[in-house]
């Protein structure tokens, strides 16, 4: 019995997994915060797809002898069409946006030249596999893909070849940027290395806006692929964020200002070389500006750690808490003790507090679980994130005024961008 | 097999499964052949940008009961909110119009796309039939 918000979903699902006929009774959505009574209403309701009667059709659906297909052994391999198309420019703009691949904006046609010049910017073969995708792992088989393919997304993206072996990296982490959830959740890719330089790009000011060709076209070359590679980002089938995100047209590229930055980079958080080029990947459910946090009217520096905490306690302790500071901010932390990423982290997870029943109220946050959990009653104030590596932190921006963002999202990840090169 | 389960074995968008104009011209065209139209008039080549889907092995669904009389049913929620009050309605529902029916409510193990092998054990062991919720 599945509510019919999720009817595509269903039915794509169960083919996928090699049961395309399975019985399926569909109920009224939702169920969450319904009555037992409005439940009970559902059952002796109609399946709102077939129009019948519902529970006789779970009855029927139980004990109604298989047909012919419902017994069918053997593989399918699901067709995805012709290696190429032909026709005019404005036609293949048209037949990529109408067939699902492409992001719903003028793409750069992938012709046979622009994808050899493409490949030219890796040493991989193209046929090499890089790895294998899915619009949501554990719930649709991963398609595989090699370097041609992931080619071809590149230069609809208008990527360049010198972007490319980032774009390998990124399709090679098997992150899907278009996660299907009901939750509209995003990526983010933090680049560390001196291929930011290398590829001019833009982590100065407007970092994270559109305004440079390398943040702008990695990042879409992620989503596109997400799409293509998968069969992802079909909104009711292998998508089902509620809301969507805008994000998600080209998800968070932030290249880190290392050159500014008074704290190590990310990568060498991660154990990477400085001189060495990664990503790093983050998750979650978005990113916003925190200027309307606590302390920061303060002089002659900014309490900037405590906006973090007011921005960051109505979080959902399921993902973590990533702070983008500009460096005029990373700075001041300095002057206000915080040497380190890790100090900051530190002092942000003993102070990001809340009650154990705020927290037991929340849809995505518990309180402390276990032997931390004695002695605790709704009214104690417990340290919001056990763990001080919940907080991560990344140095982006150009300094036109001491600002920073949060985001609720969780590091998942580095990959080598180097490996690909 | 249904016109629904053609649509999600395919696994593409419906577009591309109705057949556009284009792909129909070019099954009309002299210029169909992959490579083929490059540098013809105003025509240009795209590639196919997508990944390589695995092999869908088809399972064969479970033999269907006669009848539920005297039959035991497992009633399994996947965890999302709202599952649980759902399936002991449904747990009602048989009590009132079915009673001989013997339904057993489970909640199953790890994530919404998780297997749970115990469960699955318990339920051949004791179980004729399943009713599976999904959704929230």
């Amino acid at each position: 019995m599945v509510t019919i918000a999720f009817h595509d979903l269903a039915e794509t699902n169960a083919a996928s997994r090699g049961v395309p006929d399975l019985r399926i009774v569909f109920t009224p959505h939702p169920v969450w915060g319904k009555t037992p009574e409005e439940m009970y209403a559902y059952l002796v309701g109609d399946d709102p797809v077939t129009h019948k009667p519902l529970m006789p059709e779970v009855i029927s659906a139980l004990t109604k002898p298989l047909t012919e297909d419902e017994k069918k052994t053997g593989s399918v391999t699901p067709p995805v069409g012709p290696p190429t198309y032909a026709g005019a420019p404005d036609e293949l703009q048209k037949y990529y946006m109408d067939n699902g691949m492409t992001d719903f904006m003028p793409i750069v046609i992938p012709t046979e030249e622009k994808v050899a010049a493409m490949l030219k910017g890796t040493s991989h073969s193209p046929d090499e596999h890089v790895g294998d995708l899915t619009p949501a792992r554990g719930a649709f088989p991963p398609w595989a893909f090699n370097v041609h393919q992931v080619a071809v997304n590149a230069v609809m993206a208008g990527a360049t070849p010198d972007y490319f072996p980032t774009i390998l990296a990124l399709a090679a982490s098997g992150q899907s940027a278009l996660f299907s959830s009901t939750n509209s959740l995003v990526y983010a890719a933090v680049i560390n290395g001196p291929i930011r330089n290398k590829l001019n790009m833009n982590f100065g000011i407007g970092t994270m806006g559109p305004f440079s060709q390398p943040n702008a076209t990695i990042g879409r070359a992620w989503g596109l692929l997400s799409k293509n590679l998968c069969n992802g980002g079909l909104p009711g089938q292998t998508y089902e964020g509620s809301q969507g995100n805008v994000i998600n047209y080209s998800n968070l590229i932030i290249p880190e200002n290392e050159e500014a930055s008074p704290w190590d980079p990310l990568h060498v958080e991660k154990g990477f070389k400085k001189e060495e080029n990664v990503i790093s990947l983050f998750f979650g459910f978005g990113i916003q500006q925190a200027q309307g946090g606590w302390g920061l009217g303060i002089k002659p520096v900014p309490h900037y750690q405590e906006a973090m905490v007011c921005n960051c306690v109505p979080f959902a302790t399921i993902f973590g808490a990533f702070v983008v500071a500009d460096p005029l901010v990373a700075n001041g932390l300095v002057e206000l003790g915080f040497k380190k990423k890790s100090d900051l982290a530190a002092w942000l997870q003993k102070n990001a507090t809340d009650t154990v029943g705020h927290l037991k109220s929340c849809l995505f946050s518990r309180p402390p679980m276990g032997p931390a959990a004695a002695g605790l009653t709704d009214e104690s104030v417990v340290p919001k994130w056990q763990r001080p590596d919940a907080f991560s932190f990344v140095v982006a921006g150009g300094e036109t005024n001491p600002y920073h963002q949060i985001a609720n999202m969780s590091y998942r990840m580095s990959v080598s961008i180097d490996k690909w090169a | 097999m249904k016109r629904r389960s053609i649509l999600s074995l395919l696994g593409a968008a419906p577009a591309l499964l109705a057949g556009s104009k284009l792909e129909a011209a070019q099954k009309k065209s002299k210029h169909s052949n992959a490579g083929q139209s490059m540098g013809a008039g105003d025509k240009i080549v795209g590639l196919n940008p997508r990944g390589t889907p695995p092999a869908i092995q088809l399972i064969p669904m479970a033999p269907r009961l006669k009848t539920l009389d005297g039959k035991t049913v497992y009633l399994i929620s996947d965890g999302f909110p709202g599952a649980d009050v759902f399936l002991n309605e449904v747990k009602i529902w048989f009590a009132k119009h079915m009673p001989s029916v013997k339904t057993i409510y489970r909640l199953k193990a790890g994530g919404f796309a998780a297997d749970d092998p115990k469960l699955n054990a318990e339920v051949k062991a004791n179980g004729n039939a399943v009713i599976m919720a999904i959704g929230h």
